[in-house]
């Protein structure tokens, strides 16, 4: 059957990030797969970036492998010169400038960051387009194949100020039934609770179909 | 001197210059990227499918039934283009129900299976339909054709179809034997579509499975959270 190519769906996926109270949550869905076919339900899409801030990237699996490296790499650069811990904003304006010096031949990757400041533990989310355009929000943000159907769960379940058990409640079951409507994403999800003092990471059973 | 060169490509009319500003989802046509199954077994055949059916990426419906009834005793298997399937699946049911009347008997599998292969054949460049048909007739017991893309028919024990079944082959192989019992036969059909089900981006939802014997036609659903489970690397 022909398929018509769409780089940004070729591998597909889905993410989510979302406020609560004093913590933040993202979510990714874990199938590597080459259009309709499904190779691996372990793909690593989530990055550590820091002790209280992790890096979400959707888009080509090639790039996002890429992308987190290099950024790694400049981060690590960054923590050494300055001797701190990054702020998620300065690290937002990092991935940005990455994105944008490709402006022409860009990186087929679209990033999503969530973390806490390292000295104040505000709550910080923000996702970014392909060639590095930052866009911050109060409540969620959402990246990959299914973003209209993220939108649609997302307005729907989230509400301010949810403590971190019913943040990662409603973060998954944004992800879980929006990525059921998506014939490229889904097969498992990984979901990681950030707040000052610990981070919670959960493998959640989803539909392997 | 060399004529100008002018390229006009057909394009549906949701991909024109005009409409392309349309969302993604309504600028694909809707499939059953599906997997389909049918075997035969002594007294009757047990038909299956996945039940998702895509606009692009969009799942469009989660919950399709693919298992169309064509007559009392005979269902067909529909994979590909889902209006084409759906459109060519009416016609044949008519015919069949003026044949059986004219004829004062239900129709026989073959007859089914071949209105369809003259369908699909006859407008094989108009037509995206891989077609799987099971059925019970009194002459000749448990039946399955299949029919793929360009109209070929062609008479098998056991037959699977759909972007989903190129994952079953190898198990297909392996797991089929002539004389199986029904119950044998319900798992084999449940287990080859969920192993597709698994790795086709295009299949998915719930199994749909259907024995057609001289009883009658036995309807079954196997669930999301009840679908066998294998290894998930």
């Amino acid at each position: 059957m022909r398929r018509i190519l769409s780089i940004m769906s070729y591998n597909g996926s889905a993410m989510v990030a979302m406020i609560g109270k004093d913590c933040v949550a993202i979510a990714s869905d874990r199938r590597f797969g080459i259009q309709a076919q499904t190779v691996s339900m372990d793909c690593k899409k989530l990055f550590e970036m820091g002790p209280r801030l992790y890096l979400g990237l959707s888009g080509l699996a090639t790039d996002v492998q890429t992308v987190a490296n290099r950024l790694k790499f400049r981060l690590n650069l960054y923590t050494l010169r300055e001797n701190r811990e990054i702020k998620p904003k300065t690290f937002m304006s990092m991935v940005a400038n990455l994105l944008y010096e490709r402006r022409f031949g860009p990186y087929f990757t679209e990033p999503v960051i969530a973390g806490l400041d390292p000295k104040t533990y505000a709550p910080f989310i923000c996702n970014l387009d392909l060639i590095g355009c930052p866009m911050f929000t109060e409540d969620f943000v959402v990246a990959g194949t299914c973003t209209e159907q993220l939108y649609g769960m997302c307005e729907s379940l989230w509400v301010p100020n949810l403590e971190p058990d019913d943040l990662f409640e409603t973060i998954s079951q944004a992800l879980l039934n929006a990525v059921d409507r998506d014939a490229v994403s889904g097969w498992g999800a990984v979901v990681h609770i950030i707040e000052k003092d610990k981070i919670t990471t959960r493998t959640v059973k989803a539909r392997m179909d | 001197m060399a004529l100008p060169m002018v390229d006009h490509r057909i394009v549906p009319a949701a991909n024109c210059q005009a409409n392309s500003q349309l969302p993604e989802w309504m600028k694909h046509e809707e499939l059953t990227g599906t997997t389909i199954m049918a075997v035969e077994f002594d007294g009757g055949v047990i038909i299956g499918a996945d039940s998702r059916t895509t606009t692009g990426a969009y799942i469009a419906n989660r919950v399709t039934d693919k298992l169309t009834k064509v007559h009392d005793r005979i269902y067909c298997c529909r994979s590909g283009s889902a209006a084409d399937t759906q459109a060519v699946a009416d016609i044949v049911s008519y015919q069949l129900e003026f044949y059986s009347v004219q004829t004062g008997e239900p129709p026989e599998v073959k007859v089914a299976a071949n209105l369809f292969k003259e369908m699909c054949y006859d407008y094989r460049d108009q037509l995206s339909a891989g077609i799987i048909i099971g059925g019970w007739d009194k002459k000749h017991g448990g039946k399955v054709y299949s029919i793929p893309l360009g109209g070929m028919i062609s008479h098998q024990p056991v037959a699977i179809g759909g972007s989903g079944s190129t994952y079953m082959y190898a198990y297909v192989d392996k797991t089929f034997k002539e004389g199986m019992t029904k119950e044998q036969c319900m798992e084999f059909v449940a287990n080859g579509i969920a192993l597709a089900m698994v790795r086709d981006g295009s299949s998915g939802g719930v199994i749909r499975l259907a024995c057609i014997t001289e009883e009658g036609v036995e309807r079954k659903t196997i669930l999301g959270n009840e679908l066998p489970r294998f290894y998930e690397g």
